[in-house]
């Protein structure tokens, strides 16, 4: 069965960038705003893998990476960082709370995807 | 799909999202003008950059891209407190969105270079040094020629390792693909079954793999675990057996005593469970120690030495004896493990920056980025609605449906009717009257829903003004203050469309000829500071946009003038002519008041398309000015294009739709309060004397008067217009409809007596009438 994937970006074309290149590959992929609205959506599916940005109005990605590792469902999913090359900080704290790894900001096509299968193969 | 496609996708993606950003940063740059301290502001200013840039350059904007690079950096700068925004700065940050935006649709960015060169040069003036180096990517790891090596490849990952997503099984995988692996797995770690944790992970792999890769590409298997993870990696060229490859001596050690200490401490909380000392478990536990022992020996690390050594005894003399082992020993075997796993980790510390990995490079944090600290922990006060974008037919098409279930179901009513009288099931017709009723209710909200999706607020059109009047006031060295209000007021997606260019002409009039220089300004007694006001708010079914300026107002009597010069006019018309029908002369193709044409208005051309665009959203424009006060232009617009409801007539036979926001009020006049005088007609109501027309005739031959007598009653409807109330003579009030406009198609298009045409529930097409025609 498809993997379901979750983008959790507040630039919806950049959600819908990585929703393109997502679904080229076969995967099933769902959107969210900003961190809240990735932890509501999450409850109501199973997400294989969370994608998410940073910097977010409502719910940053680090929180997200935090309450949903909090999540009985989640501790254990992949979560990778959208990052850009000026957030070393923040990778660092991102891994803190939980998450799996980080696809810097811009991504080429072929780096997502490697990413990706790396983390859920 | 293949890539190139993906990428003209994502392309047209993003553009749809920066045409947004760009007018969102337009209007938080100017607020950052005045309040530029403002640590959300800045937050938001720099993330719609930020996004712009990162997004953009993903969707292949590589010169946009590179060039908004510099404008994030001097936001950074600001967000982070170390500059503070200036009026040159946002000067520059303005003029660097719009750049944004030519490089945007440029088919050609290299057209573009020289300016967005100086707009860098410029903005680097600002930032502290300007020696910043642009580019942060790392070294890549040196590219090994292709040769075929032998790998050692030693990989212990945390024990916590699945509470970071990662599974180290697709890792171990994952360096199998690289070439030809053998794949051992270190077992030892694993604790008894009671102590086992299923969350943890016990085991350590050593991998030997051949492979032609370069080494990057085995260490970037690692590389979203290898801060936390063990990892060592031994290389030698694979034809070239002997030399083992220099390793870490010192991390060695600590691999080593990292993994027994693990398994020791699996060793005591199961003896600290049992009561039972197992003796095979006392001998394991002997057999790490002493491997541990002997590593520390070899690194001469002496203290580890003579602890190991004393727990070495304790246990041997406890095997030997045979018996359980003592409360005494045990505590002692724990008191050994805690100074041992005490030093180990102090010897870590020290060793804190030695290499895990061969390439040093790899592992060092980027100096020269900045943090982004403490961002996105504030809540962001702007809310960001999630929406869907839809594709405008589609959206129509439901709108349509949904304004033709409303007019369907005034089916019900007819027939419920019909079966009461013509068939006598006065029963069944109240049912079918009440289901009808339901149906009717339901279709109002889905009604109302759904034109709630076309509603926007007028914001997004407002939003690009405070730029534009600064930019006229700069230019014109006046001092002007735009005040905005109702914001929040929706408008129909389709009139905000094109509402925006009569807007944008009406307000640069008020800015450029409205308002005055300072000096004259403070003449003339009033503040130096020029005011414009754009305001917008609803009144019944309709939206009033005003234009408001408190500059030098127009002067009728030289609008006459201009008017006559240009041949628009002639004199004698001109001569009868009051003030307020003077005015509206302004709205005349071809007529301009400046003195002087300047780049911004002034050519003359305008003011009439203006009123013609806004007559084609079925809307009307007032002018109200006074010399040396200012001026007042009023737009008045339906809210809504599709359903309205509406009052149906009949006159001559004919029936036909009153819009109902535009009848004040329906009465039966007895006839001796209509009075003829001069070729008109006039009603008397309630203290008022309004004109009277018959709609009839209005329609048979507009201009005739004519004497026809009138009933006894006469069914009148009291229409506003825009120049005051009039009534409006009917044969008889059928009721209330819900009506959708359609336009009547081009060939109609000059007729002002109508707005449309729509279609009643029982198929017959009325004409729907424009109270503003009656003028």
């Amino acid at each position: 069965m498809a993997k379901t994937i979750m983008v959790v970006d507040d630039s919806s074309s950049m959600r819908q960038m990585v929703n393109f290149t997502l679904a080229s590959a076969g995967y099933l992929v769902v959107e969210a705003a900003d961190g809240a609205d990735a932890l509501v959506k999450s409850t109501a599916q199973k997400v294989d893998l969370f994608i998410t940005d940073l910097n977010m109005p409502n719910m940053n990605g680090i929180e997200l990476t935090r309450q949903l590792r909090a999540a009985a469902t989640y501790r254990f999913t992949p979560i990778v960082l959208l990052t850009t090359e000026s957030q070393q900080e923040k990778k660092i704290e991102g891994k803190a709370a939980g998450a799996t790894g980080w696809v810097v900001k811009p991504f080429q096509v072929e780096q997502l995807l490697a990413v990706v299968k790396k983390v859920c193969p | 799909m293949d890539i190139a496609a993906l990428q003209l996708k994502m392309r047209d993606a993003f553009r749809v999202e920066a045409t947004d950003l760009l007018a969102e940063l337009d209007s938080s740059m100017l607020e950052l003008e005045s309040r530029p301290q403002d640590a959300d502001l800045l937050n938001r200013v720099f993330r719609a950059i930020h996004t712009i840039k990162g997004s953009g350059a993903t969707a292949g904007f590589n010169e946009m891209a590179a060039f908004t690079h510099h404008v994030e950096e001097l936001f950074d700068e600001a967000r982070m407190g170390r500059l503070i925004i200036t009026h040159e700065m946002i000067d520059l940050a303005l003029q660097a969105k719009d750049l944004i935006g030519q490089l945007l649709e440029s088919g050609n960015p290299a057209e573009l270079e020289s300016t967005c060169t100086q707009v860098v040069e410029a903005l680097a003036r600002f930032l502290p040094q300007s020696g910043r180096p642009v580019s942060k990517s790392q070294a890549k790891a040196g590219c090994t020629p292709p040769q075929r090596q032998r790998h050692k490849i030693f990989f212990k990952p945390h024990a916590q390792v699945f509470f970071s997503g990662t599974d180290p099984i697709n890792l171990v995988d994952e360096l199998c693909t690289l070439g030809d692996a053998k794949v051992t797995a270190q077992i030892e770690g694993i604790p008894s079954l009671e102590n086992l944790n299923p969350e943890q992970c016990y085991l350590a792999w050593n991998v030997e793999l051949v492979s032609s890769q370069p080494i990057a590409k085995i260490k970037e298997v690692f590389l979203f675990v290898e801060d936390e993870s063990e990892i060592k990696i031994e290389s030698r060229l694979e034809p070239a057996p002997g030399e083992t490859a220099k390793a870490d001596p010192l991390a060695d050690f600590l691999n080593i005593a990292g993994q027994s200490l693990l398994a020791l401490d699996g060793f005591l909380s199961h003896l600290r469970a049992s009561k039972e000392s197992d003796r095979d478990c006392c001998k394991n536990y002997l057999r790490i120690l002493k491997t541990f022992q002997a590593a520390a020996h070899r690194q001469n690390q002496k203290e580890a030495a003579a602890l190991l050594e004393e727990q070495i005894h304790l246990l041997e003399v406890a095997i030997t004896s045979g018996v359980i082992l003592p409360e005494e020993t045990k505590v002692q075997l724990e008191e050994g493990y805690q100074k041992l796993a005490t030093l180990i980790q102090s010897l870590r510390e020290q060793n804190q920056g030695g290499s895990k990995l061969e390439n040093p490079a790899i592992l060092q944090p980027d100096v020269s980025t900045v943090a982004s600290a403490a961002e996105g922990s504030k809540k962001e006060v702007v809310r960001v609605a999630a929406s869907i974008r839809v594709d405008q037919d589609k959206l129509d098409r439901l709108i349509q449906s949904a304004g033709e279930l409303l007019v369907a179901r005034n089916a019900f009513p007819l027939l419920a009717k019909k079966l009461a009288l013509e068939h006598g099931l006065s029963g069944m017709g109240k049912e079918v009257k009440d289901a009808g009723d339901h149906i009717s209710r339901i279709a109002e909200d889905l009604q109302a829903a759904v034109m709630s999706i076309r509603m926007m607020p007028i914001r997004t059109v407002f939003q690009r003004f405070p730029r534009m009047v600064r930019d006229i006031g700069r230019a014109q060295g006046k001092e002007v203050e735009l005040l905005l209000e109702g914001e929040d007021t929706e408008l129909d997606k389709t009139v905000i469309e094109q509402i925006a260019d009569p807007l944008v002409h009406l307000v640069r009039n008020a800015a450029d000829h409205g308002v005055e220089s300072p000096d004259v300004r403070e003449q003339a007694g009033k503040t130096r500071t020029g005011k414009v006001t754009l305001k917008a708010y609803n009144q019944a079914n309709n939206v009033v946009i005003e234009v408001v300026d408190d500059g030098r107002g127009m002067d009728p009597t030289r609008l006459k003038q201009k008017a006559v010069e240009k041949g628009l006019i002639t004199a004698s018309a001109a001569e009868a002519m009051d003030d307020r029908s003077a005015l509206e002369l302004i709205f005349l193709p071809g007529l301009s008041t400046a003195e002087q044409v300047t780049g911004i208005s002034g050519r003359g051309v305008g003011m009439d398309v203006v009123r013609s665009n806004i007559r084609q959203l079925h809307g009307t424009t007032t002018i109200e000015s006074k010399l040396g006060f200012g001026s007042k232009i009023t737009i008045t617009l339906p809210a809504s294009l599709m359903v309205s409801k509406g009052i149906l007539v009949e006159a001559k036979g004919e029936e036909y739709v009153f819009p109902i926001d535009s009848v004040v009020q329906m009465v039966r006049l007895p006839n001796e309060r209509i009075h003829s005088h001069a070729q008109s007609h006039f009603a008397t109501f309630r203290n008022e004397v309004f004109p009277l027309l018959r709609l009839a005739d209005h329609f048979a031959c507009a201009s005739q008067f004519s004497e026809a007598s009138w009933p006894a009653e006469v069914p009148l409807a009291i229409v506003q217009t825009n120049r005051g109330r009039i009534g409006v003579a009917v044969d008889r009030f059928i009721g209330q409809v819900e009506v959708i406009v359609k336009p009547m198609g081009r060939e109609f298009a000059e007729i002002a007596a109508f707005q449309g045409t729509t279609i009643m529930g029982d198929g017959r097409v009325a004409l729907v009438i424009n109270p503003a025609g009656f003028i």
